[in-house]
């Protein structure tokens, strides 16, 4: 404990020196602007600004990169909020309660919420990553293929509380995101699978040109064919703020999202990307009124938010602890310090003491900066909103597809996104909900690469997972899930959901 | 008067470089990079310094462009589609000489063809090293190969993906000592990594920087590597030429390649160049941080090393052949 203060403090000097300071600084701001710009998501920012950080040495290169990827995640909720548009895979989530809410006039609220979460959790989770990084590392190594895919079928079966409306169209719109995630290589054998002699195919549908595709363009098109144009909100200053009832009920959300996102984050490989799709299946389930969600309930904000930011400092842990590459973006910061000769590795702690402590310190530092950053620019961005519907709109549009475009420098990922708008406005007009069909897109290369990995490890035989204890008690647990439900609808008859369902029969008839 | 000078200067130069154009003396305006692959993976982390002497040499901007996916093919057959003027060049790695034979193997038209580029300079060729955990029971590299020969398909190791660099060393090594290993594919060398870190599989080719931390702290053990020679950093790990495997040779390399068709003054001016980066000290000290050594070959020398490497990377897909998965 002595010697964790002790080594605080190093990391402090380090983290609150003029220069390091500044490339923190630098690196939140970035991080913001990555974030707000739909279709640029942490990965994307921090490629394309590596080269950038060549010229510093490995502390300032480290903070800063950090700082792109923290600070993406608290921007990444402002263009959810505002604009229905997720500015990474991440905020998908955020865009249905979150943009609920600003068409309530509660933008301001929601902004502030979420970058108060993020706050917290960026806090609580470093606090997490500073004591916890040796042994959590460890067993996050444990987490093999057969885990991973335990672990990717509970993610699934959340899937069941994602959607407001029928079972039926929810489980339709999951097919078809795992259909789609079917597209591409097949990595196990090398197949070109439906890519149609396009090469770029041959990595899949991205998830972000789907997810901008299906949320924001649709809500363009869809905003655009209405009658008559949709009433500009025009926030007062007071508006801005929370309520005292909506922090009450922010509370346990963020504490719950943190924890559950650091604990997703830590597990090596893209994990991370679910749990703010997790965070918003708990809140849903354990909310009195799960009915809200999708209407602009303060949870289904608060949740999400923090889950995604603490698992990103769950991301560093195998990568500060372990020197293991374990999901892209620590790939990433890894090769970053190689460039500085730093040979990140299990020996990092001791071998470069200012390094690391100072890079646990500087997250301190710039969660605060961001806090201060984000929360004035509520105002700022609240103020979009003024802005009328005939400028805003095609001005988000080109950002749209700057943003989608510059990931890959790929105009197929454009496309990508132009028909996923069109299928976004057709699904909307029928009733049909776009998160499970991101969440299939996400899930299914992962499930499938988990599944015929652990296959391919036990030469054929199923009974890898039952011999391996943490993959066994997920799926125990993913299978008590599902009785649970089934119990809530042999005893009550009527869940929430049916009431919904009826409930919102009667308004059509 | 000042702005007539600007604009009759701004004409004069135009001119002249429209002249030196036509007389040949590449190059007159910037240079694109390819790199078929992600920031931060060995193929960029070489192209940037590569492009900042080379910038230095030829005086002009070079920019480094990330072209990803499908495994380096859609770079790659970028640049084998772009105009073939010296303003377009690659960094490749060894799969430029895999990804057409595994076409081939599907049957599918090739992204591209070996003979669509023009070689221009070997910067790097690194060998794989076969590592281990530390606390495995194969303490060197007969052991592991005599346990594998005992139970054919039991030993399991993870790669950077089907037909990628790290699951050639293998198959190579595999077809060498007649042993059958058992592959657990991974999406790219990081995840293949930890997956050896957290003992899902039992071994790994890799190339020796990334594991050389690992083996300082005494997580995982070289058995030995696939090159000419060992590993200067890994004096003690014995190549499997030495004891007795040599058809297990294989390197992670990097080279710099023009379109096929490039006129031959702009490939030579090209090739001095590259000569000239390779000692840049700048250049030097970055390839250090990386601890990856130079190997520099061009000219008969490095068409030689290409079409040898290519051989046996190309009888290595059709040893492998297609997959079937259970």
């Amino acid at each position: 404990m002595a010697e964790t203060v002790h080594n605080l403090l190093l990391g402090f000097s380090v983290a609150l020196s003029p220069p390091v300071l500044l490339y923190a600084f630098v690196g939140c701001v970035v991080g913001t602007i990555v974030g707000v710009l739909p279709g640029v998501g942490p990965l994307a920012g921090i490629s394309l600004l590596l080269p950038a950080t060549f010229g510093l040495d490995a502390t300032k290169a480290i903070v800063m990169l950090a700082g792109i990827y923290y600070g993406a995640m608290y921007g990444g909720s402002t263009t959810s909020i505002l604009m229905r548009i997720p500015g990474e895979a991440a905020s998908v989530m955020t865009c249905i309660d979150g943009y609920a809410m600003a068409r309530k006039g509660r933008a301001g609220a929601a902004l502030a919420i979420a970058a108060v979460g993020s706050y917290v959790a960026g806090t609580v989770s470093v606090v997490a990553l500073m004591f916890l990084a040796p042994p959590l590392a460890s067993f996050a190594l444990r987490f093999g293929p057969p885990e991973y895919f335990a672990l990717l079928i509970l993610g699934l079966l959340v899937l069941a509380y994602m959607s407001s409306g029928s079972m039926v169209k929810a489980l339709a719109m999951a097919t078809l995101g795992l259909l789609l995630g079917m597209i591409g290589i097949d990595q196990m054998t090398g197949y070109f699978r439906f890519a149609y002699g396009v090469v770029e195919l041959g990595d899949g549908i991205g998830v972000v040109p789907v997810a901008v595709g299906l949320f924001g363009l649709s809500e363009i098109l869809a905003t655009a064919g209405q009658e008559t144009p949709p009433a500009v909100i025009k926030p007062t200053l007071r508006e801005l703020l929370p309520s005292r009832q909506e922090w009450k009920e922010s509370i346990w959300p963020i504490g719950r999202g943190t924890v559950l996102g650091f604990l997703i984050g830590i597990i090596p490989g893209s994990a991370h990307i679910i749990s703010s799709f997790v965070s918003y299946a708990v809140e849903r389930r354990l909310s009195r009124r799960p009915e809200e969600f999708g209407h602009g309930a303060v949870a289904g904000v608060a949740g999400p938010e923090s889950a995604n930011n603490s698992a990103t400092s769950g991301a560093f842990v195998p990568m500060l602890a372990l020197g293991v590459p374990s999901g892209p973006i620590p790939a990433v910061m890894l090769a970053a310090m190689m460039v500085h000769g730093v040979s990140p590795g299990p020996l990092l702690i001791k071998q470069q003491p200012e390094l690391f402590w100072g890079f646990i310190a500087s997250m301190y530092v710039g969660n605060v900066v961001l806090l201060i950053l984000n929360l004035p620019l509520v105002g700022v961005f609240v103020n979009l909103l003024r802005v009328p519907y005939p400028l805003l709109y095609p001005g988000i549009l080109v950002f749209c597809i700057l943003g989608v475009y510059a990931v890959n420098s790929s105009v197929v990922d454009v496309w990508i996104m132009l028909v996923m708008g069109l299928v976004g406005y057709l699904l909307r007009k029928l009733d049909f909900e776009p998160a499970p069909i991101v969440l299939g897109v996400i899930l299914a290369p992962m499930i499938e690469m988990a599944l015929r990995q652990s296959l391919a490890m036990s030469d054929g035989h199923y009974a890898i997972f039952l011999t391996r204890p943490i993959a066994t008690t997920l799926l125990t647990v993913g299978v008590l899930l599902v009785l649970l439900s089934l119990k809530s609808l042999v005893t009550r008859g009527l869940d929430w959901r049916a009431r919904i369902a009826m409930a919102e029969k009667g308004e059509e008839l | 008067m000042t702005r007539a000078r600007v604009l009759v200067g701004v004409v004069a130069l135009a001119v002249v470089a429209g002249v030196a154009g036509a007389q040949g003396s590449y190059p007159t305006r910037p240079i694109t990079l390819v790199v078929p692959f992600p920031p931060g993976g060995v193929a960029d982390l070489t192209a940037r310094p590569v492009a900042a002497a080379l910038e230095k040499v030829l005086k002009i901007p070079v920019g480094v462009v990330n072209k990803t996916g499908a495994a380096g093919a859609v770079g790659m057959q970028y640049v084998a589609t772009s105009r073939p003027d010296g303003y377009t060049l690659l960094l490749a790695l060894s799969s430029i000489s895999i990804i057409p034979e595994a076409d081939k193997i599907f049957g599918r038209p090739p992204a591209f063809t070996v003979e669509q580029f023009a070689p221009i300079a070997l910067v790097s060729a690194d060998p794989t090293v076969l590592v281990v955990r530390a606390e495995s029971p194969w303490k060197t590299a007969r052991e592991f190969i005599e346990d594998a020969q005992k139970r054919p398909g039991q030993m399991s190791y993870s790669s950077s993906g089907v037909y990628g660099t790290l699951h050639m060393a293998m198959a190579l090594l595999e077809h060498g000592a007649s042993v059958k290993l058992r592959h657990v594919p991974y999406a790219g060398a990081g995840p293949a990594l930890t997956a050896i870190l957290g003992g899902h599989v039992d071994a790994l080719a890799s190339g020796p920087a990334v594991v050389l931390p690992h083996l300082k702290a005494g997580k995982l053990r070289a058995l030995a590597g696939w090159g000419d020679t060992r590993v200067a950093a890994l004096p003690d790990v014995p190549t499997f030429k030495e004891l007795g495997y040599p058809e297990a040779e294989f390197y992670i390399w990097a080279g710099v390649f023009a379109g096929k068709g490039t006129p031959e003054p702009i490939l030579t001016r090209l090739r001095d160049a590259m000569r000239q980066v390779v000692n840049d000290p700048d250049f030097k000290g970055a390839m250090d941080k990386l601890e990856t050594p130079i190997v520099f070959k061009q000219g008969d020398d490095f068409q030689r090393f290409f079409d040898a490497d290519a051989r046996r990377l190309a009888a290595g897909v059709r040893r492998v052949g297609r997959i079937e998965t259970k």
